[in-house]
């Protein structure tokens, strides 16, 4: 059920348009992220949702109702600011009890929810306590339990874990989705960080330049980016010129610069338009030197490869040990390309090497929108 | 042996301050228990049931605590407006905010004599547009005392508020409104508390100031006496050190009193201030 949803929403920071005709729409109980780099739009999209800003065209829908011109404190959203912004003058139970008592709600009904809130965050016994005196792990703690608490009808974070050191972080983000799935609370997400997104999104939606490129499960844009940026930014580093395709159902033959021919699968769904990349992330990229090509390789057997098909010669330029692997940049009349592989000792500078790209792991981007 | 040259660098003024201030202080305190020969504290009663004394220091509390009031009244909202500001205009703001302080307390007390005075500018253009028939006796009152005094302390307000207010991490308000407030209620259940350090400095700034305040009220407030003007009086025209020396012990004696109360207060508001 569609709990929200942002149309052709506009959205103008000093003159500088932000995001323009910008549509959203989140299920209701669902955690979806707004990944990309800075100055995408994300967290202008999250205080747009939250209040804070106002929408200079478009109307944000909520629950059917139209949200455009609610104000924030009747909202009835839940923030999770980056900074934390705990009230530095008020004791833990104070802090969390602060949406309470604007609610008027009893003075015992405050005492149970926020001892019980605290008990979900794990911060029982610190109730007297000043932020202050408390690490960044516990002030985010408070920061979730003071948004949560009032039972809010959308609960909005932005970049909450940026603050906090590495492991910290990763235990947080388990956290906030066990806090998000036992409250069963819709929940918007805002990171640059694409593991952090990834990994606690049911839907992540990547943002360039105030658009979404693409909204999909996590584990569909890890393998099925749809547009050259989304490649990209998830870790897809070569990218091949196609100049025809010929689609047959999911089988798709692709004409590329220099008399190459792919062989891929295309996932059905994802529309095919006129220009399109071909992209392959390092660690899909196969590399052999010619004499370990007669067993086959990557799928293909010996007389596939033969063909020529999904293979690029190429000579090594720079090899770089990255601990389990080595990563080599590979020159080839089609461009340099980055490659990985596992192996014991580095191929030489200069050494001559075939390039063999799986069916299965090429994927057809659309360089535009 | 690095804190002990840190040590040093103290000594100076620490010598400076010993010789010329805190000697002086206890020698003048001294002083008003030991009169003619004997240790009395007459002085002190004599003082504390004239009750023309009574009347000045009433004056005096009652200039310095409106003095002080309205510096808050006024300082507040321009010290909020100068902390939100983008840095170089908040340089600017600041400087144009402490101007006054730049100019003498004495060209200051004579410009206002030629605004308040009976031929004043605020006479003129009072009886000008006919809001009264006969002009104002503004001149030579507490009234005009406050104006100037508040005119002379407000920079002190705004610069002791800007200092507080400009480390108030913005998304305090904007967190209080997602969690229901108004921003009216925000603002005043976050904000301001947050401002109580810098609320109670410039206070104390403003009203002991005001207490001591010698010129201007001198000036403006013609046959009116402060304690200030009250002890020039007595030392000079008078040529009674004894009586100075004991006027001079009570206002010490109030100005402890009201750093005193006014820091209980900030810790009854503002328990983590």
């Amino acid at each position: 059920m569609e709990l929200l949803s942002l149309n052709d929403i506009s959205v103008a920071y000093e003159k500088n348009l932000i995001l323009k005709n910008f549509n959203l729409h989140i299920e209701k109980g669902e955690l979806i992220s707004l990944l990309g780099p800075s100055g995408c739009g994300k967290t202008t999209t999250l205080r747009l949702i939250a209040g804070f800003l106002e929408a200079k065209d478009g109307r944000f829908m909520f629950e059917g109702k139209d949200y455009t011109r609610v104000p924030v404190n009747k909202r009835n959203f839940g923030f999770v600011f980056q900074s934390y912004a705990l009230f530095p003058h008020m004791t833990v139970f104070d802090n969390v009890a602060y949406g309470l008592r604007l609610r008027k709600v009893s003075k015992d009904d405050i005492a149970k929810r926020v001892t019980d809130m605290l008990k979900v965050v794990s911060l029982e016994g610190f109730e007297k306590r000043f932020p202050g005196e408390l690490s960044g792990g516990q002030r985010q703690r408070v920061a979730i339990a003071r948004a949560l608490v009032i039972q809010p009808d959308l609960l909005l974070f932005d970049e909450p874990l940026s603050n906090l050191d590495a492991n910290l972080r990763v235990n947080m983000r388990v956290e906030i989705r066990r806090i998000q799935k036992e409250l069963g609370i819709t929940t918007v997400y805002v990171s640059h960080d694409q593991e952090e997104c990834f990994s606690i999104s049911d839907k992540v939606a990547i943002m360039n330049q105030g658009v979404i490129e693409q909204l999909d499960a996590p584990a569909v844009i890890y393998k099925y980016p749809t547009t050259e940026f989304v490649a990209r930014f998830i870790g897809f580093h070569n990218f091949i010129d196609v100049n025809g395709l010929k689609v047959n159902g999911e089988q798709v033959t692709a004409d590329c610069p220099q008399g190459l021919k792919l062989s891929l699968v295309h996932r059905s769904g994802h529309p095919i338009v006129e220009q399109m990349k071909a992209a392959i992330r390092p660690d899909d990229l196969l590399i052999a030197l010619q004499s370990e090509l007669s067993n086959g390789l990557g799928g293909l057997t010996a007389a596939e490869l033969e063909t020529g098909w999904n293979v690029v010669a190429g000579r090594v330029k720079v090899s770089t040990f990255l601990g389990r692997s080595y990563q080599y940049e590979v020159e080839t009349a089609l461009g340099t390309f980055t490659v990985n592989r596992e192996m014991e000792a580095p191929f030489e500078t200069n050494a001559a090497v075939q390039l063999i790209l799986p069916k299965e792991k090429v994927v057809l981007v659309r360089t535009k929108v | 042996m690095k804190k002990v040259h840190l040590w040093l660098l103290l000594l100076p003024g620490l010598l400076f301050l010993t010789i010329f201030m805190i000697i002086p202080i206890f020698m003048t305190i001294g002083s008003t228990f030991y009169h003619e020969g004997e240790f009395t504290v007459d002085g002190y009663v004599k003082l504390l049931s004239d009750p023309y004394m009574l009347k000045i220091l009433g004056t005096t509390l009652q200039v310095s605590f409106v003095t002080t009031l309205v510096c808050i009244l006024l300082g507040f909202p321009t010290a909020y407006y100068i902390s939100k500001t983008k840095a170089r205009t908040k340089g600017i703001l600041l400087m144009l905010a402490l101007f006054p302080l730049l100019t003498s307390a004495i060209v200051r007390s004579f410009s206002w004599m030629v605004i308040l005075g009976k031929n004043g500018l605020v006479n003129q253009f009072l009886l000008g547009i006919g809001l009264i028939d006969d002009p104002l006796k503004i001149l030579y009152t507490p009234t005009a005392m406050m104006i100037g005094m508040i005119h002379l302390f407000l920079p002190l307000m705004i610069i002791s508020l800007v200092g507080v207010m400009e480390n108030i991490d913005g998304d305090l308000l904007q967190a209080s409104e997602s969690l229901g407030a108004s921003r009216w209620k925000g603002f005043m259940s976050i904000i301001v508390p947050l401002c109580v350090p810098g609320l109670i400095v410039g206070s104390i700034l403003v009203f002991v100031g005001s207490l001591t305040a010698y010129t201007t009220p001198q000036l403006l407030g013609g046959k009116q006496r402060v304690i200030a003007t009250f002890l020039y009086q007595n030392a000079m025209t008078l040529n009674d050190w004894y009586m100075a020396s004991v006027i001079a012990t009570v206002m010490i004696v109030i100005t402890f009193i009201i750093i005193g109360l006014m820091n209980r207060l900030a810790r009854k508001l503002n328990p983590k201030g």
